[in-house]
């Protein structure tokens, strides 16, 4: 099949078994791979009501179409499973080298099954596939054994391995690789842990099939000069995803203290400039990217390296914890790499401590003799470590995620446990964006960005408005965005070089000899968003609107301070949104994809 | 007596998908900003001459000003 590996990998775990099959052209016709696979082998797969941590669910692997070629950025790679954090769908996104080489052993999926009685990794080296022994692996941090690994089977090897955060279970931990690149929402670490899958090593050397190979070659180029004479990419360069943290700052969007803010006081000194002057010292990029946006650090005062902070952490490790000192941050993103667990996540879980710890409803007996404060990096540390341990009590608590932690602290702590679905909100603070704040009320995973990043949007129309034309712009972003986790290649190019989409139809039709306008590929997305959906209301009884509800926090409590302050979304705004919402996306009140929207995205055969 | 700016990406759509367009210097770039339509807060990162500077920046004879935002997200 052009432009794919041609084979689907399935490993079970509890007997060692290991199996091929072809890559179903059916699913790649509809789903075309990445997360389209993901989706569709989890819904057809897992059967209901799988224990997230049990063997019948599965991790699933999957590059696409665009994965390893002469694309842009063509190294994204999809990991879909059964979320241990939300009890529904999740899906993450890895950069780095791992997709391509795991192309060039011809596979397009992965499929992880079972659970193995020890600890092992799996090697893959062209045709011979293993299950080795990890015992002396185990408990080891991802940055350390990576490069062991590395050392052991050569640079050209490609790893993506856990660290004691997905040993330990911890509901959201990361699936590492490249030294600072994560599939880090949704806890895919989690379940790679509960399989007792270390690492997966690989290599290989095999061509893919291309349907015309003269009018990939243009359209590659064509997509690549674009990107080089795009007017940004110095300074996209310069500064990736922190371009953004000061204008977050500037307009009330920027995490601060739990969330409790959209400006921070402190700001200035984790801005991108800042961090470029005091820590960066060379930039770092995925496979095939033309604009590397991640950047390697230096950290001074602990004499520690990491790659990143990008933006997201910057917010949560930073602003979010009352912390305003970029090698600080730093090496808080350094021990969430290290130990395997999110920082997204992890800075959410920690910022709603430390607001618990300064209103008396933890004290000191709950937090170790730590002083949680905001702004206290070194008592963040040493819970980032305890987290990743599960140390009886706190950490463990907060290594559940921050939904089940306040519903067992209670004691009004719910109302500031900042999540969606119980996936903790990323970066972005909402209190007056309205279509940034549906694009995580609705997001299919829970409170997360990448789907629809609507907030400039929410400027250029007036963030307090709630009109169709938002709502709208959030369901095409919704179904749009993720399409580049579907065909394997990154999405920043576009984002933030601005190049023209319509480039990509030519490669990819040259690549997989199926003609495929933005049109066809959106009705794609939707189809999968929808799919998506489903599985939520098949795995959660009662699933339906009231899962949509953001933290009280952005209808209920206008922030004191910044830009922001005295702002808010009423209630029944939120309310019309998701009116709107269902409406536009031909799902009934309740927010069920109704029978004519799954017949007309031909989904009838997925419908209860 | 004018200034250059050069808007970046999906902000070349306010000035008529044009590259660059001249202003007068001695304003700030805020003010050039609101003649031309572009709303300054979606501006994410303003670099004049090369070196990042404040919205609220005086336009000089001569400079080269690039905006850069993040219209489609991160
Ligand atoms: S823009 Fe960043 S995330 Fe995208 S391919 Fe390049 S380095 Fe990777």
């Amino acid at each position: 099949m052009n432009g794919y590996g041609g084979s689907i990998l399935r490993v079970d775990l509890t007997s060692g078994k290991i199996t091929k099959e072809p890559t179903p052209p059916k699913v790649a016709r509809d789903y075309i791979g990445g997360r389209g696979f993901g989706a569709y082998f989890l819904f057809k797969e897992v059967p209901q009501d799988a224990d997230p941590l049990g063997p019948q669910n599965k991790l699933i692997i999957s590059s696409g179409p665009l994965s390893g070629m002469m694309i842009p950025g063509a190294g994204k790679c999809d990991f879909t499973t059964k979320s241990p954090l939300t009890g529904g769908y999740a899906s993450a996104s890895l950069g780095g080298h791992f997709t391509a080489e795991m192309k060039y052993t011809g596979l397009d999926s992965i499929i992880l099954e079972g659970i193995s009685p020890k600890p092992v990794y799996l090697f893959i080296d062209d045709d011979k596939v293993e299950l080795r022994d990890a015992s002396a692996m185990w408990g080891k941090g991802t940055l350390t054994l990576e490069k062991e690994l590395k050392g052991k089977f050569g640079e050209e090897f490609q790893v993506a391995l856990i660290g004691p955060g997905g040993e330990n279970g911890v509901a959201y931990a990361s699936i590492n690789h490249d030294y600072g690149r994560q599939a880090g929402r949704g806890g895919v670490g989690t379940v790679m842990g509960v399989k007792k899958v270390k690492a997966i090593v690989l290599r290989g050397t095999k061509s893919v099939p291309v349907a015309d190979p003269e009018g990939y070659r243009k359209a590659g180029m064509a997509l690549f000069k674009v990107c080089k004479d795009a007017t940004g990419l110095k300074e996209w360069q310069t500064y990736g995803t922190t371009i953004v943290t000061s204008w977050c700052d500037e307009v009330g969007a920027l995490p601060t203290r739990n969330f409790s803010a959209g400006s921070f006081e402190g700001g200035k000194n984790i801005y991108g400039p800042v961090m470029r002057k005091e820590i960066v010292i060379t930039d770092k990029g995925c496979f095939g990217c033309p604009s590397p946006c991640g950047k390697y650090s230096h950290m001074k005062r602990y004499n520690t390296n990491v790659e990143g902070p990008e933006y997201e952490t910057i917010g949560m490790m930073g602003s979010n914890l009352g912390i305003g000192d970029i090698q600080d941050v730093a090496q808080a993103n350094l021990l969430c790499d290290e130990l395997g667990v999110d920082t997204i996540s992890t800075g959410s879980a920690i910022g709603w401590a430390m607001e618990c710890y300064e209103k008396g409803i933890l004290t000191k007996q709950d937090t170790y003799g730590l002083e949680l404060k905001f702004g206290n990096a070194q008592a963040a540390f040493a819970m980032i470590e305890k987290i990743a341990r599960r140390e009886p009590g706190l950490g463990a608590l907060l290594g559940e995620g921050v939904k089940r932690a306040a519903q067992k602290i209670g004691k009004g702590s719910e109302k500031f446990a900042i999540h969606v679905k119980g996936m903790e909100q990323s970066a972005y603070a909402t209190h007056n964006a309205t279509a940034m704040l549906l694009a995580y009320m609705t997001c299919d995973v829970g409170a997360h960005h990448n789907r629809a990043w609507a907030i400039t949007y929410d400027l250029q129309v007036g963030r307090d408005q709630v009109v169709p034309e938002k709502v709208a712009r959030v369901i095409w972003l919704q179904n749009f965005r993720p399409m580049f986790d579907v065909l394997g290649a990154c999405r920043l190019q576009w984002v933030e070089l601005s190049i023209d989409r319509d480039l990509y139809v030519p490669a990819l039709e040259a690549i997989t000899g199926v003609h495929r306008s933005w049109g066809d590929l959106e009705k794609i997305g939707e189809r999968i968003w929808n799919l998506s959906r489903l599985y939520w209301a098949r795995e959660n009884e009662g699933f339906g609107r009231s899962w949509d509800m953001p933290s009280p926090r952005f209808y209920e409590e206008p922030p004191k301070t910044g830009v922001t302050a005295g702002q808010i979304t009423r209630l029944e705004d939120v309310q019309r949104l998701l009116d709107m919402y269902y409406e536009q996306r031909g799902w009934t009140s309740e927010g069920l994809p109704t029978r004519e929207t799954l017949q007309r995205l031909e989904l009838a055969e997925f419908a209860a | 007596m004018s200034a250059i700016i050069r808007p970046a990406g999906a902000l070349k759509s306010y000035i008529a998908g044009e590259n660059e367009i001249e202003v007068d210097s001695g304003q700030t770039l805020k003010q050039a900003l609101g003649i031309l339509g572009i709303p300054s807060e979606i501006v994410a990162l303003v670099i004049v001459n090369e070196e990042q500077q404040p919205k609220d920046y005086l336009l000089q004879e001569g400079d080269v000003v690039k905006l850069i935002a993040v219209i489609g997200g991160g």
